[in-house]
């Protein structure tokens, strides 16, 4: 990313800010269960794949529960922030088409709006660890590198996606597959050890399943992380993002024509 | 140095012979590439505008005055050649640019003062002058769904004309509105003009253009025809290009 435009982006920076919460805002108020709703929708999903999989496949992790709420709402994250970053060019003509500003604002600040659903949706999971008295150690000195790069991959693909979403629209169908495929390729619901070795390896390239069981050993096990697991996760996000961001500024120079 | 200068605009639109805007139909076009019609919306455009100017620019529907409007403000590239401005330039496209109707009357005003490049406390300082501008001081925490026309127009246009800006562009949306709207619009042009922003005025109302500007840019079929004093161009204008 040149300088010029880091620059530029942090001129727009209350801009980012305001969207960003203002949607978040938005959200909650105009549902009748309002916030309450937000903490029922991962609590449920919970809830059915928690009597379907502690009971039906036997697994055996220790916190089942926790380890199961965990990778749903980190998957959820990079479900939201996705989705927000489909819509985030497409959902605005009015003001691609009539103003200036540079249109990364629109991306970043739906990624933003996800972190915020997030951040909000932990604070069940915050409820689970007090109560069933998880010890917090010092490893959870890697909790912000890990969501930071995490950060860094979920924008990478938005920005990818909002682009491509503007020349084409089939992007949306496509990326529910491809959704609903990376939720069962991503270890949420099991662990990776219920694989044979090779397979493991395979499924250890998928940067989000690194960051997932990165972040259980740090919060759940007090396991400091393997230093090739963070190093791989960090590089893969970034590398994401990199290419994330030359396809949005490849395109972005016709977003107001093509819409 | 003047506040803006164009040289050699040119802007091209590449219109396909059939839409495709899917990735399949993206991808069948690898075998059968897509054939475009090339439209010169602009070309070979060339002027500069004086700083404290009220310029104009007149054509019939299809010149291409808003895509140059669009490419002053940032909003579309040229095709080639070069725009340069020395000031921040604010459009005035639409009114109720960015108004999202599930936000409320103030939140409103905040997202759009920060487009238009307002700092927060400038904003704040703002909002309860710009609702009693548009006589609307009871309806701050209202979502945008509940307004009547009315009202929206009149909140648009109180948020509008707070900004402060350096250099406006300004197209004939605004001459939409009765009488009394109108009014108050080119009030306010005279009041910017007073306070020496730079303006450029896109509009079918030559009798505006004739009061307002001092020089002005005709164009037709997206070539620049004349460019000079205000009422030789209009004048020739009215009698046909």
């Amino acid at each position: 990313m040149p300088g010029d435009h880091i620059r530029e982006l942090y001129k727009y920076r209350q801009l980012i800010w305001t969207i960003a919460w203002g949607d978040f805002k938005w959200r909650y108020k105009n549902s009748i269960l309002g916030y309450f709703w937000s903490l029922l929708e991962p609590l449920i999903m919970f809830i059915i794949l928690y009597i379907v999989f502690s009971n039906l496949m036997k697994v055996q992790v220790e916190y089942y529960q926790l380890f199961l709420l965990l990778g749903i709402i980190m998957w959820n994250f990079f479900v939201k922030a996705t989705n927000l970053g489909l819509n985030a060019i497409v959902g605005k003509p009015s003001l691609i088409q009539r103003v200036y500003f540079p249109r990364d604002v629109l991306v970043i600040s739906g990624v933003i709006t996800a972190m915020l659903q997030s951040l909000f949706e932990s604070l069940v999971f915050i409820i689970f660890m007090i109560y069933f008295a998880i010890p917090m150690t010092w490893t959870l000195i890697y909790l912000p590198y890990i969501l930071t790069i995490y950060f860094i991959l979920a924008l990478g693909v938005a920005l990818a996606i909002s682009a491509l979403n503007v020349y084409y629209r089939d992007i949306q169908f496509i990326w529910i597959v491809v959704l609903q495929a990376g939720f069962f390729i991503t270890p949420i619901l099991y662990p990776l050890s219920i694989f044979p070795p090779s397979l493991q390896a395979i499924f250890r390239l998928n940067p989000i399943a690194q960051i997932i069981v990165t972040a259980r050993d740090v919060i759940l096990y007090s396991v400091p992380p393997y230093w090739v697991s963070l190093a791989y996760a960090g590089i893969a996000s970034l590398v994401i993002f990199a290419v994330g961001y030359s396809i949005f500024r490849r395109l972005e120079p016709r977003f107001a024509e093509a819409m | 140095m003047p506040a803006v200068s164009v040289s050699h605009l040119n802007k091209v639109f590449r219109i396909p012979h059939e839409k495709r805007d899917t990735l399949f139909a993206a991808l069948t076009g690898l075998v059968r590439p897509p054939t475009y019609e090339s439209l010169y919306a602009l070309r070979d455009v060339n002027f500069t505008v004086e700083e404290g100017e009220m310029f104009g620019i007149i054509g019939q529907n299809g010149s291409g005055k808003s895509t140059l409007l669009k490419i002053l403000a940032g909003i579309m590239r040229p095709t080639s050649g070069t725009v340069e401005t020395s000031k921040t330039v604010t459009p005035f496209l639409e009114l109720g640019v960015g108004f999202q109707v599930d936000f409320t009357a103030v939140e409103n005003i905040r997202v759009y003062g920060i487009i238009m490049g307002l700092s927060e406390r400038e904003i704040e300082g703002k909002i309860d002058e710009i609702l009693e501008f548009g006589g609307l001081e009871k309806f701050r925490d209202t979502k945008l769904k509940n307004f009547s026309t009315g009202m929206y127009v009149r909140l648009a246009f109180s948020t509008a004309i707070q900004t402060r800006p350096e250099i406006l562009l300004l197209d004939e949306v605004l001459a939409v509105g009765d009488m009394e709207f109108q009014k108050k619009c080119l009030s306010i042009l005279d009041k910017f003009k007073r306070e020496g922003v730079t303006i450029i005025f896109v509009s079918h109302d030559l009798t505006s253009v004739r009061n307002h500007c001092s020089r002005t840019l005709l164009l037709a079929k997206g070539e620049q025809v004349m460019m000079g004093e205000t009422r030789e161009v209009v004048d020739r204008y009215e009698k046909g290009v």
